[in-house]
């Protein structure tokens, strides 16, 4: 009897091991479309907690037919996604042998997460390309596949602190002039001024999020085809 | 869950307290006064725990009276949202607080004014144009933000509260049992005949 | 956020019980005498505190025949809120004045418990603390005028209270110079 109890309370319960299948691989990344240009920003830090694995881990792509594609949150989900999109690019030309508009692979995208509504690819993702008429296109995507076409979108550890910053200056939100008693309109920013806002956006962050530094590599979809953009950022 | 609703006009301050007394899964009254007057120009409406409600009110009441007749004069409206607040502040982090949610309705005589206090069990405290408690707040909010105004007269809120009331026996799951409707103004607080 | 000879204390102006709005018109700034406190959290401890420090300083006052330094009041604060230290006050509170010696600005914030963060730059306390950290690290530098000052922290504010669906409601600005302080509403979004 004595034996018994000084079994049952000493460690006789037994402990749950469960496999978790995701993780967070922090970063963050940012979309803003132009006049006749789009692109798609990200910082090149890789975490898991507190240990940061690399410090130049690119997570912006070209994925061909002058298109852009970035997938943050779970690196694993990310770069699966991204490989079953160029999968998906690839496809197309074999099966109609011709460029893959950006509407149309939008709703590719749709699809490819939808498929997987009950074990989600843990991913915000960003695609970037030009529309018919040559105008700069951001689509933006919930891990599920909601999407919306808009001028500018943050996306992962950092979102909360930049999507306000791109309200103000992209959206020009809340920018009010009193004298005219008008708000500013807007409009299409010139390439040099979204770049300016960019790495604002991500000094800033890098500044006040532990999951975000290390460098900045820039994707920027042009009729000319696609140009990459590296900065470095604070490595703390 | 019990309602509470509370409008300023013009002139005065119309309180709305629903009629049922509801243990269980019985109704055990159908005509409940969920309001206590503290002085001649302010009114105490709550809801909440039952016990802890009667016993509240009528312990914020006797110091209110206590005060007036000690002093010779009554507590101003916003002394007593305070001293109430106070009450409820320091009952909060004690052994066993009041879980109690009030409403005060008050007209100030002199400076012709009609407030409205709003003060939650957690004793938070605030002055509005209208206010309501429990699950009402989330059917009549609405209607007041839209149709509310501070200049109205008496009338134009009676007819205000009215709609409430109907908005709330289409939405709400359970019968309250009409509410009693309680004025205070220039001339003091008085219960409305009319059934709601 | 501290300018140059100058500081600026914003707020937003909603009351809220999780998702239903109560009031728009619930100020989080204290004035004592030339030091200004912001209190965000749970409204019954925003008054009590409010009150509270009312009464401390006004205590101060008269024992000491002087005016309280904002580094005196900031210390008042974190003591305060640590006498507390198992049953907190839940709140976050910001502290800003000018020094009426040495005329330098002054800005800190506490957790719940009184621990002390000195900034120079800014504070930012609330739910949106997110979308402040966001706003202000990109629009605020140093040595800004009163005016200017005040444009940035109205900015930083209000597009950090747009994208907090627990913010906003309204909003106020203070802009406190050695010799006037300047108290501004805002124009809002109602939603």
């Amino acid at each position: 009897m004595e034996i018994l109890e000084a079994q049952s309370t000493a460690s006789s319960q037994p402990i749950e091991h469960r496999f978790n299948p995701y993780s967070d691989n922090g970063g963050t990344i940012l979309g803003i479309a132009g006049e006749d240009y789009a692109l798609i920003a990200g910082d090149t830090r890789h975490t898991t907690g507190y240990s940061i694995n690399s410090r130049y881990e690119p997570k912006v792509f070209d994925v061909g037919d002058n298109l852009v594609v970035s997938a943050n949150g779970f690196a694993a989900d990310g770069n699966a996604l991204v490989d079953a999109i160029k999968n998906r690019v690839e496809w197309y030309h074999h099966a109609h042998n011709k460029p893959l508009k950006v509407q149309s692979l939008a709703r590719q995208i749709q699809h490819l997460l939808y498929r997987k509504r009950f074990f989600p690819y843990y991913v915000h993702t960003i695609l970037a390309g030009l529309d018919d008429e040559g105008k700069g296109a951001i689509y933006s995507y919930d891990p599920v596949g909601s999407y919306e076409r808009e001028q500018c979108r943050a996306g992962g550890a950092a979102a909360s602190l930049i999507m306000p910053f791109l309200d103000n200056q992209v959206y020009f939100k809340n920018q009010f002039d009193p004298a005219t008693q008008q708000y500013r309109v807007r409009s299409y920013l010139p390439i040099d001024d979204a770049i300016k806002i960019v790495r604002d956006a991500f000094s800033s962050a890098t500044e006040r999020h532990i999951h975000v530094g290390d460098g900045l590599e820039v994707l920027i979809v042009t009729k000319a085809g696609i140009e990459k953009r590296y900065f470095p950022l604070k490595r703390d | 869950m019990d309602i509470l609703i509370g409008i300023t006009t013009k002139d005065s301050v119309l309180i709305a307290t629903s009629k049922s007394v509801a243990r269980g899964v019985s109704v055990i009254k159908t005509n409940d006064d969920k309001t206590r007057e503290l002085t001649d120009h302010s009114l105490l409406a709550f809801s909440g725990e039952s016990g802890d409600t009667t016993n509240f009110a009528e312990y914020i009441q006797a110091n209110i009276r206590l005060y007036g007749t000690r002093n010779g004069f009554e507590m101003s409206n916003k002394a007593i949202a305070s001293f109430t607040r106070n009450e409820l502040a320091s009952a909060l982090r004690s052994r066993k607080p009041y879980q109690v949610n009030i409403l005060i309705g008050g007209y100030d005589v002199k400076k012709k004014k009609a407030t409205l206090n709003w003060i939650d069990y957690l004793a938070a405290n605030v002055e509005l144009p209208y206010a309501a408690h429990g699950y009402a707040q989330y059917y009549v909010l609405s209607l007041l933000d839209r149709h509310h105004d501070p200049n109205m007269t008496q009338e134009q809120g009676l007819e205000l509260l009215k709609d409430c009331i109907k908005e709330l026996r289409l939405r709400m799951p359970i019968d309250f049992k009409g509410v009693q409707v309680k004025v205070v103004d220039e001339a003091g607080v008085r219960k409305l005949p009319e059934d709601f | 956020m501290a300018g140059k000879d100058c500081i600026a204390i914003a707020c937003d102006l909603r009351l809220g019980m999780q998702s239903v709005g109560v009031s728009s018109n619930f100020e989080k700034i204290f004035e004592y005498d030339s030091v200004y406190l912001g209190l965000t959290g749970l409204a019954t401890d925003v008054i009590t505190l409010s009150e509270e420090f009312r009464m401390k300083h006004n205590m101060y006052k008269m024992r000491e025949e002087r005016r309280m330094e904002p580094d005196t009041f900031a210390n008042l604060v974190s003591s305060s809120l640590y006498e507390k230290r198992f049953g907190p006050y839940f709140v976050g509170p910001i502290v800003a004045g000018l020094n009426s010696k040495t005329g330098k600005p002054f800005i800190c914030g506490f957790d719940l418990i009184g621990a002390i963060d000195f900034a120079k730059d800014f504070i930012v306390a609330g739910t949106a603390t997110d979308q402040l950290y966001g706003m202000c690290e990109s629009l605020w530098e140093p040595d800004l005028e009163p005016e200017d000052l005040f444009e940035t922290i109205s900015q930083a504010l209000l597009n950090a209270q747009d994208r907090d669906a627990l913010s906003g409601w309204g909003a106020v600005v203070y802009i406190i110079t050695k010799d006037k302080v300047v108290k501004r509403l805002l124009k809002t979004r109602q939603d």
